[in-house]
């Protein structure tokens, strides 16, 4: 019976394992010893870097906690005008990664910038310079990840709101709760686990980002384990740090674990999937959702959109020199590669799981899907550093040919980590697709003579034709907008919208970041599009 | 089968033929300008310019991880306090620099694994309408720390590469005590906690944040040029620039340069595309793109850098080696005196 699964078994057991690597990676470095560089100042340096990872993660999730669940009330439970337009539109937020945010708020609100000129042109010449707020430093930081996150929170939050029994509503009514009184003792505690999923994702994005982070010269967590590895060679502190980091990392997931178990009790109230009756506002309400929908939209979306376009057209020269076509394949390249890989890769291992119904098989998945919780400047590192060791240890060891020109700078090499990456999202997303699938429907298929490859073919794979599209398009929006590993592990005159942004901006030449940047916003909002029927899928099934 | 073999064949001839007529650089500095400058000299010696650009550490990173397999040959970067850190770490080589490069290059500003391209100074910016002739009388990088200045300095996190040589060279010339307490000094004069690029800090003393600024030349240019917009031009103009230490050893200067790594594979082209930007031809054409002052005689400076006409005093006793050397000091120095 065993060896019947054996194909399965092993290639998904390899699939899992690689993945694991540079997690194992990271884990493993914790023994080893190196440079003691700066031995005094490290106390200060760790304090900081703690204190910095802190505040900026309490500051984005309540932000993000408030936006979020904000408009997913809104556009819920209540009708007025725009109600449908802003359902989706709010989800665009998606297509700004933080790090172009940061660009925009910069080029905003600097001196001498943006709304400096927008001041000049309507009040004539003064130094309106003081009186523009500054939003640099941490407080930067916090607003670019909020604006660029919270629609996690406003997605997953608006799913459960909308599955929300109207009985609940109702009982509220019934007990002669006010509005604001209903929302805080009903509504709110019965999404909480929705609430506290996109929150934690909120967490992980903003524990690991670094292209932000960087611009705006906070030295947190993750930019310090990045600079201990790569410019201290200091690879104590890297994983002494790195200790930190997954005790955060460690702490969102147990309380997401629990949010979710505790939700189990809430879903036991259900009271099946009745449209439930929006409440229609006057007039000046109204007026106020549509303004709080709105300026959401506008701070999310536009602004940054707004920003970088009109760079573009009052610097056309760097529209006409950069090279929108290599880029543009370039990036798709990539985009294809990488979803294909970890659709079909997915598919193996879960399909795996399901024939063989092994615990290890299971255990090592569980473990191969943390990948998204490690930062991915820290995986592109660790790659580099196991792919290093492996070659000067196994490689050498057998007198083989070097394997570090096939995995560092190469495509592989980066498709392969932003597998590694993004294994989570594809291999969550089959799974929950599978798990629909009624496993009867597998015995009768074997009973009627199908083997296992053309069950998997015929039957599965047509099954979740949907979860794979939207599979493919979050995989795709990912990649567009990834940059610390294609930006570490990318090979010779290889760029993408996001690398070349990055660079720009690096040299101070943010307003040649801004063709780039437009281009991925453009790309990334195409994504979206795409996906937002089954994002915001609003028929129970 | 056949068909394989011609296919491996051909793919070998290419990659053989490949081998012998390219360069590859890895490259911090990536200007537009500088690629363009790559593209003029594959057509002038059919040698083929492979570039990986980044940021410094992580170009660093992978060279030292890829070891005996890195293809690059050019580690190209801004600041000699980089090429003598990378070189500290053993990963550049002696690269045998010709006769030619040898005598356009002064040797203070390069060793024997890296050179000097470009050069550019980091000087003071003040507002004429709040500093006064006799405020900057003798003005010195070491007299940022008199208390005269209380709330009236801005300058780069301590993190900077550009700050770290600044304080390697006040360290090589005045000794490790003496700059302990020059750095709390500037912080205790600083109008601000240190944020922002070297734009940045201009751009606060025109808006009157602050009186005095710290940042390099070209910035300066950049600004005056329009390539940042009308309004950071305007600014520009409303302060000016300060070659500071003119009666002693002279500004403090640095490079844009070229290392070769340790195991480049095409040394000799390294050489040839070195030899190449030192020419009269690429020096012009980085002076005018990029605003750096030209590492050749016989090429002058755009029009718009602060001391185009180069008669103010460079120092050129500190050697720019020195950035390297004493970097973890400077950095040690600056966290210790509270430079955020
Ligand atoms: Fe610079």
């Amino acid at each position: 019976m065993f060896k019947k699964f054996n194909i399965w078994y092993t290639s998904s057991f390899i699939i899992s394992f690689i993945v694991a690597i540079p997690i194992l990676t990271v884990f493993t470095s914790f023994f080893e010893d190196t440079s003691n560089y700066f031995e005094i100042l490290k106390q200060t340096f760790l304090a900081e870097y703690i204190f910095n990872s802190f505040i900026l993660l309490i500051g984005v999730l309540l932000l993000t906690f408030i936006i979020g669940t904000g408009c997913a009330y809104l556009v819920s439970f209540y009708q007025f005008p725009g109600v449908n337009f802003f359902k989706w539109a709010l989800i665009l937020s998606f297509a700004v990664p933080p790090y172009i945010y940061a660009y925009s708020l910069t080029a905003f609100f600097e001196n001498y910038g943006t709304a400096f000129t927008i001041l000049k042109h309507l009040f004539g010449e003064a130094n309106y310079n003081s009186s523009i707020p500054k939003f640099d430093g941490m407080f930067g930081a916090i607003l670019s990840l909020s604006f660029s996150l919270f629609s996690y929170v406003y997605i997953l939050t608006r799913a459960s709101f909308y599955y929300q029994s109207q009985s609940l509503i109702d009982l509220g009514k019934n007990l002669g709760f006010s509005k604001t009184k209903s929302f805080f003792s009903i509504i709110l505690p019965s999404a909480r686990p929705a609430i506290v999923a996109g929150l934690s994702l909120v967490a992980m994005e903003t524990l690991s980002d670094f292209g932000a982070v960087s611009f705006f010269g906070i030295n947190t967590l993750t930019t310090g384990i990045y600079n201990a590895w790569t410019g201290f060679d200091d690879l104590a502190f890297a994983n002494q740090l790195s200790f930190y980091l997954l005790i955060f990392i460690l702490a969102i997931f147990i309380l997401e674990n629990y949010s979710r178990k505790k939700a189990r009790y809430h879903s036991q109230t259900k009271g099946g999937f009745k449209q439930k009756e929006k409440t229609k506002l006057n007039k000046s309400n109204s007026f106020w959702a549509f303004a709080a929908c709105f300026v959401v939209l506008f701070f999310s979306f536009i602004f940054p959109l707004s920003q970088m376009l009109y760079w573009t057209i009052i610097f056309p020269k760097n529209f006409f020199d950069l090279k929108i076509f290599d880029l543009f394949t370039n990036t798709i390249y990539l985009v294809l590669l990488s979803s294909s890989a970890l659709i079909i890769f997915s598919f193996i291992t879960n399909y795996g799981n399901r024939v063989s119904r092994s615990k290890l098989l299971n255990i090592l998945t569980t473990f191969s899907i943390s990948g998204y919780a490690i930062p991915g400047v820290i995986l592109a590192v660790a790659f580099i550093t196991f792919i290093a060791w492996f070659d000067n240890t196994v490689i050498s060891f057998f007198e083989l040919k070097s394997i570090k020109k096939l995995f560092i700078g190469s495509i592989l090499g980066l498709v392969l980590v932003y597998f590694i990456r993004f294994y989570s999202l594809a291999c969550n997303g089959i799974k929950s697709g599978y798990e629909k699938i009624n496993r009867s429907i597998d015995e009768s298929a074997y009973l009627i003579g199908y083997s296992k490859l053309k069950t998997f073919l015929n039957i599965h794979v047509s099954y979740l034709r949907n979860s794979i599209l939207l599979i493919g398009m979050l995989i795709s929006l990912e990649v567009v907008r990834e940059l610390p590993i294609t930006l570490i592990l990318r090979p010779f005159n290889f760029e993408t919208f996001a690398t070349t942004a990055y660079i720009y901006a690096s040299q101070d030449l943010l307003e040649a970041a801004a063709v780039p940047s437009l281009c991925l916003i453009m790309i990334a909002s195409f994504f979206i599009l795409l996906t937002s029927k089954y994002i915001l899928r609003d028929n129970s099934e | 089968m056949k068909r394989l073999s011609i296919l491996s064949i051909l793919f070998a001839f290419i990659s053989s033929f490949a081998l012998a007529a390219e360069v590859n650089v890895f490259s911090a500095r990536h200007y537009d300008s500088d690629i363009q400058l790559y593209e003029k000299f594959t057509a002038a010696t059919g040698i083929k310019v492979n570039v990986v650009s980044g940021k410094d550490k992580a170009l660093q990173k992978r060279i030292t991880e890829e070891d005996a397999d890195c293809v690059g040959d050019l580690y190209i970067t801004a600041d000699a306090g980089r090429l003598g850190a990378f070189q500290a770490k053993g990963m550049l080589q002696r690269a045998g620099w010709s006769k030619a490069i040898k005598d356009s290059v002064s040797n203070n500003f390069r060793s024997a694994q890296w050179v000097g391209i470009a050069k550019r100074a980091r000087i003071m910016y003040y507002s004429p309408e709040r500093v006064s002739a006799n405020d900057l009388n003798g003005m010195t990088y070491e007299g940022l720390s008199d208390p005269k200045w209380k709330g009236r300095v801005v300058i780069r996190k301590h993190n900077n590469i550009y700050n770290q040589s600044l304080v390697a060279s006040l360290i090589k010339n005045n000794g490790k005590t003496a700059t302990a307490t020059w750095a709390k000094g500037v912080v205790a004069n600083m109008a601000r906690d240190s944020k922002g690029n070297d734009r940045a800090q201009i751009l606060a003393v025109a808006a009157g944040e602050a009186d005095i600024a710290v940042a390099n030349t070209y910035y300066y240019a950049l600004m005056l040029s329009g390539k940042k917009g009308a309004e950071q031009q305007a600014a520009a103009k409303k302060v000016m620039p300060f070659f500071p230490n003119q009666q002693d050893r002279g500004t403090h200067m640095n490079i844009s340069g070229a290392g070769m790594l340790k195991h480049s594979p095409n040394k000799a082209n390294a050489v040839k595309l070195v030899e190449f930007l030192l020419t009269k031809e690429a020096q012009e054409h980085i002076v005018n793109n990029t605003f750096e002052y030209p590492m050749i005689a016989g090429v002058s400076p755009n029009a718009l850098v602060p001391g185009a006409d180069l008669s103010f005093k460079q120092d050129l006793k500190t050697s720019v080696k020195s950035y390297g050397t004493k970097q973890a000091d400077a950095i040690e120095m600056m966290k210790a005196a509270g430079w955020k």
